[in-house]
C-alpha cells in the first residue's frame, strides 16, 4: 500500500538530499517526492509517496523525518480525506486511426494538446491518480514516444486544525540530565 | 579576557574558538592541513585555555573526542582539514552516531568560490557524512560561523545525543568581521523529542508491572546518558525484578547488586537470557533490541509484555514489537512512574534465576588451572588487580565479550566500548580521550592483537601527552573472534585471521613507553601493580591460549536461550595439570 505524507523543512541546500538520503538509509521505497515553496517563505512543503504496506514501519518512517533537523513537522495523510494531484506530459505519434480514442479522452477534460504537427502529439494530462493512470493507459494504445509524470502532490481538504504542521522553530536544547550535570 | 563584550572585529578562525569557549570547551583533539591552517594560527591566542591534542590519525581524533563524551557527559570536538582528513573522521563519525554519543567535528574546507571544481584535497564531507551524523553543516559566511556552532553543539547534545560536523571554507576562516556573539537560545525547525511521558501510559504501566509474575528489566545505555541508574535500581528494588543488561548497559547498574543478573544476549548469561525468554514481562529502559540480544526475533520472549522506555519514537517497534512504549527521558519517566507502584508480593522468581545461574556459573575457565593463560584469566585478573575500581575502555572482539562478562563495573560510565558499529582500533584513542577528563581513577585499555594494530599509532599521542593509561594487549595470535565463526560454522577453515604482530615490548621501548610482557597467570599481579605504578602510558602484553573460544554464544538466528556452551572435554585437558 501506498504512504503520502506532506513534509515541511527548512529551505536550506542540500535538504532534498538529506530526505531521500535517509528514506534509502531506512530501505524505504519512494514512489514519487515532489518539492516546491510554498506561501511560507523559508519553507519547502514536499509530497512523499512511499510503498510501505506495513502500518508500524509507516509510523517509523514518519518519525525518522521528524528527526531531521531540517524538518518541521510531518502530516501522513494516507488515511486523512485530501486531494492528491499529478501532472504528465505524453508525446505520442499521430495515428489517423485513433482519433476518436483522443476525443473521448479530451472530453472528459483531464488532458490537453499542448503541440500538434504531422508527426507527433504533444499531450498535458492533469488530474488524481485514477485520472491520470487511466488516460496513460488510453494513450499507451498508441505509439508512446515520450512520457514524464510529475510525481504526486497533496493537499488536505477544508481547514480543521487536526492536519495543520507546526511551523515554527524551536529550542532543542534540554538535555537530558547527565550532560547538564556535567556543566 | 574575552573579545566577546563588545563587537569587535574578529576573524572567522577566531570566531570558532570564542565559541568553543562559550560551550565551556577546553581540551581538542585534531590534525592541522592546509584548510584549516587559519583556525589553528589563530589558536597560538587561545593555547592557554583550549588544550590541543595532536592526534597521529583523524580517525583517532573523533574516537578521542567520543571517549571524552562517553566519560564526561560534555560534548567531545574533533578537528581536522579537508578531504584526506574529513574522510578519515567518518570512521569515529559514524561509531558516535551508532552509541548516542555526543561530538562536534570541525574541518577546513577548500575556499568557498573553489567549491565544486574539484580542487586540492576537495571533498564534499557534509553531504558525505549526511547518514552517520544527527546533523552536518557547511558555513559559507562568517557571520553565521557563531550561530553554526551555537546550535551544531545544541543539536549533539540534545534529546538522543549524537555527532554534528561542522565544515567551514578557509576563506570563511579568514574573513574578517564584527562580531556579535549569538545571546538567546538556539531555534532549529526540528522538534525536541519529549522529555515528559504521557500519564495513561505510566498507568498502563503500572498495571502491566503489578500484575507480572516474571518481570525483567532490560538495562541499555539510555540509563546512562539519562543519568538514571538510581532510578533504575530504585525500580527494580521497589517491584524485586531482576536485572539483564546489554553490553552498552554494563555498569549502569552496579553488578554487586542482588538483582543484577548479568549481561544478556549473543554471550551473555544463560540465566539472564533464558529469564528474557520464560518472562512476562520485559522492562526495556533505553535500550533498542539490538539483533545481537535478541536473538531470533520471531521467537524472542514470546510469552511476555514488553514495556519499552524511550526517548526515540523510531525505536519503538522497530525491531521488536511492543504492548507499550512510553516515551521520554528515562530519568524522568521513571522519577514518575516509581511512586506509582507498591511493594509486590514475593515470587520464586527471582530463586528460579539463581538455580540457572548457578548451573551456568560451571563453565567458568577462571577457577581452572590451565597450561596456557587464558584471555578471561587475564581480564579476571585485571579486575580483581584493580579492585573493579578502573575505567575499562574495550576494543571488539573475543576479548570485549570476555572483559564485558568477566570485569565487573561498579559504577556508570565506567566501561567504554564500540556497541553499535564495532569499531576495532576503537579502544586506545577513546582512552587516551577519556584520560582528559578521569585524572581521578586508573584508566585500563582492553584490546585485541588485531584491533591494536588498527590505531597503534595512536601510541605517539598517548606519550607525547604523557597520558596516564594502561594498555593490555591480549594477543591470542589470531583476529580471534572472526577465528571463532571459522571454527564454528565454516569448518575450521581459517582464512586469513591469523595475524602477527610486532614485539610490543620493543614497540613500546620505541615509541617511549615502558612495555611489559605476561605469559603465566603468576606473573599477573606484579604487573599490574608495576604498570599501575608508572605515572604515563604503559602496555602489558599478554601471551594467552590462541584457540580459545568465547562462551557461551547464540548463534546467529538460534533462539536466546539456545546456547553453545564450553564442551566438557575442554575442561579436562586443561584440569590436567
Ligand atoms: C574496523 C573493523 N574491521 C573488521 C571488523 C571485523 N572483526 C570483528 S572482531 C575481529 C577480530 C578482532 O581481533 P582482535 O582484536 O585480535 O580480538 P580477538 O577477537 O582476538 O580478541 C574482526 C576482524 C571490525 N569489527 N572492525
Ligand atoms: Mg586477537
Amino acid at each position: 500500500m501506498k504512504q503520502t505524507l506532506i513534509v515541511f523543512v527548512q529551505d536550506e541546500p542540500g535538504v532534498l538530499n538529506r530526505v531521500a538520503s535517509m528514506i534509502r538509509r531506512r530501505n524505504f521505497n519512494i514512489v514519487s517526492i515532489v518539492a516546491g515553496r510554498t506561501e511560507q517563505k523559508q519553507i519547502t512543503r514536499m509530497t512523499l509517496v512511499l510503498n510501505e504496506p506495513d502500518k508500524t514501519k509507516q509510523k517509523q518512517v514518519v518519525n525518522n523525518l521528524k528527526a531531521l533537523i531540517d524538518v518541521y513537522d510531518v502530516v501522513d495523510v494516507t488515511e486523512v480525506k485530501c486531494h492528491v494531484r499529478e501532472y504528465a506530459l505524453v508525446k505520442i505519434s499521430v495515428n489517423k486511426t485513433y482519433i476518436e480514442d483522443l476525443d473521448l479522452l479530451f472530453s472528459k477534460g483531464h488532458c490537453r494538446v499542448l503541440d500538434q504537427d504531422e508527426n507527433a502529439m504533444l499531450i498535458e494530462l492533469s488530474g488524481n491518480e485514477t485520472n491520470v493512470e487511466s488516460a496513460i493507459d488510453i494513450l499507451n494504445k498508441h505509439d508512446v514516444l515520450e512520457l514524464m509524470r510529475s510525481g504526486k502532490m497533496a493537499m488536505v481538504s477544508g481547514n480543521s486544525d487536526q492536519n495543520k504542521p507546526k511551523l515554527v522553530k524551536s529550542d532543542p536544547n534540554w538535555a537530558t540530565q547527565r550532560l547538564l550535570e556535567s556543566y | 579576557m574575552s573579545k566577546l563584550k563588545n563587537k569587535v572585529l574578529l576573524s572567522g578562525a577566531e570566531i570558532i574558538w570564542e565559541c568553543l569557549l562559550k560551550e565551556g570547551v577546553d581540551t581538542v583533539f585534531g590534525y592541522p592541513g592546509g584548510a584549516i591552517l587559519p583556525a589553528y594560527d589563530a589558536l597560538n591566542n587561545y593555547s592557554d585555555k583550549i588544550h590541543h591534542v595532536l592526534v597521529r590519525h583523524e580517525q583517532g581524533a573523533t574516537h578521542m573526542a567520543d571517549g571524552y563524551a562517553r566519560v564526561s557527559g560534555k560534548v567531545g570536538v574533533a578537528i581536522a582539514t579537508s578531504g584526506p582528513g574529513a574522510a578519515n573522521m567518518v570512521t569515529g563519525i559514524a561509531t558516535a552516531m551508532m552509541d548516542s554519543s555526543p561530538i562536534v567535528c570541525i574541518t577546513g574546507q577548500v575556499p568557498s568560490a573553489a567549491i565544486g571544481s574539484d580542487a586540492f584535497q576537495e571533498m564534499d564531507i557534509s553531504g558525505a557524512v549526511i547518514p552517520v551524523t544527527k546533523h552536518s553543516y557547511l558555513v559559507m559566511d562568517a557571520k553565521d560561523i557563531a550561530k553554526t556552532i551555537k546550535e551544531a553543539f545544541a543539536v549533539a547534545r540534545s534529546g538522543r545525543p549524537g555527532p554534528v560536523l561542522v565544515d567551514i571554507p578557509k576563506d570563511i576562516q579568514s574573513q574578517i568581521i564584527h562580531f556579535n556573539y549569538p545571546e538567546g537560545p538556539v531555534r532549529v525547525p526540528g522538534m525536541p523529542l519529549r522529555k515528559y511521558p504521557e500519564v495513561s501510559d505510566l498507568k498502563n504501566a503500572v498495571k502491566l508491572i503489578m500484575e507480572s509474575k516474571k518481570p525483567v528489566i532490560l538495562a541499555g545505555h539510555g540509563i546512562l546518558i539519562s543519568g538514571a541508574s538510581k532510578e533504575v535500581a530504585e525500580l527494580a528494588e521497589l517491584v524485586n525484578i531482576p536485572i539483564g543488561w546489554t553490553l552498552l548497559g554494563s555498569g549502569a547498574i552496579p553488578s554487586s547488586h542482588p538483582l543484577n543478573m548479568g549481561m544478556m544476549g549473543m554471550h551473555g548469561e544463560f540465566s539472564v537470557n533464558n529469564a528474557i525468554q520464560e518472562a512476562d514481562l520485559l522492562i526495556a529502559c533505553g535500550m533498542r533490541f539490538d539483533d545481537r540480544v535478541t536473538g531470533n526475533a520471531t521467537t524472542y520472549s514470546p510469552n511476555s509484555k514488553k514495556i519499552h522506555i524511550e526517548i526515540d519514537p523510531s525505536e519503538i517497534n522497530k525491531n521488536i514489537k511492543v504492548d507499550l512504549s512510553i516515551i521520554g527521558d528515562l530519568k524522568t519517566v521513571l522519577q514518575q512512574l516509581n511512586p506509582m507502584l507498591t511493594k509486590k508480593v514475593e515470587t520464586n522468581w527471582i530463586d528460579t534465576l539463581t538455580t540457572w545461574q548457578e548451573q551456568s556459573s560451571k563453565r567458568d575457565i577462571i577457577n581452572l588451572k590451565t597450561k596456557t593463560l587464558y584471555a578471561a584469566q587475564a581480564i579476571h585478573d585485571i579486575w580483581a588487580e584493580t579492585n573493579g575500581d578502573a575505567i575499562v575502555v574495550s576494543d571488539v572482539g573475543q576479548h570485549q565479550m570476555l572483559e564485558a562478562q568477566y570485569y565487573k563495573h561498579d559504577e556508570p560510565n565506567t566501561l567504554l566500548t564500540s556497541g553499535g558499529l564495532g569499531t576495532m582500533g576503537f579502544s586506545l584513542p577513546a582512552a587516551i580521550g577519556a584520560s582528559f577528563f578521569r585524572r581521578d581513577k586508573s584508566i585500563w585499555v582492553i584490546v585485541g592483537d588485531g584491533s591494536i594494530q588498527m590505531t597503534i599509532t595512536e601510541l605517539a599521542t598517548a606519550v607525547q601527552e604523557n597520558t596516564n593509561i594502561n594498555i593490555a594487549i591480549i594477543n591470542n595470535g589470531y583476529l580471534g573472534m572472526v577465528r571463532q565463526w571459522q571454527q564454528l560454522f565454516y569448518d575450521e577453515r581459517y582464512k586469513e585471521t591469523p595475524i602477527s604482530s610486532p614485539d610490543y615490548v620493543k614497540l613500546s621501548e620505541a615509541y617511549g613507553l615502558k612495555g611489559l610482557r605476561v605469559k603465566k597467570r603468576s606473573e599477573i599481579a606484579d604487573a599490574i601493580k608495576l604498570a599501575e605504578s608508572i605515572n604515563g602510558p604503559v602496555l602489558v602484553e599478554f601471551i594467552v591460549e590462541q584457540h580459545d573460544m568465547v562462551y557461551p554464544m547464540v548463534a546467529t538466528g538460534a533462539d536466546l536461550n539456545d546456547m553453545i556452551s564450553r564442551p566438557v572435554h575442554d575442561q579436562f585437558q586443561e584440569s590436567e595439570m
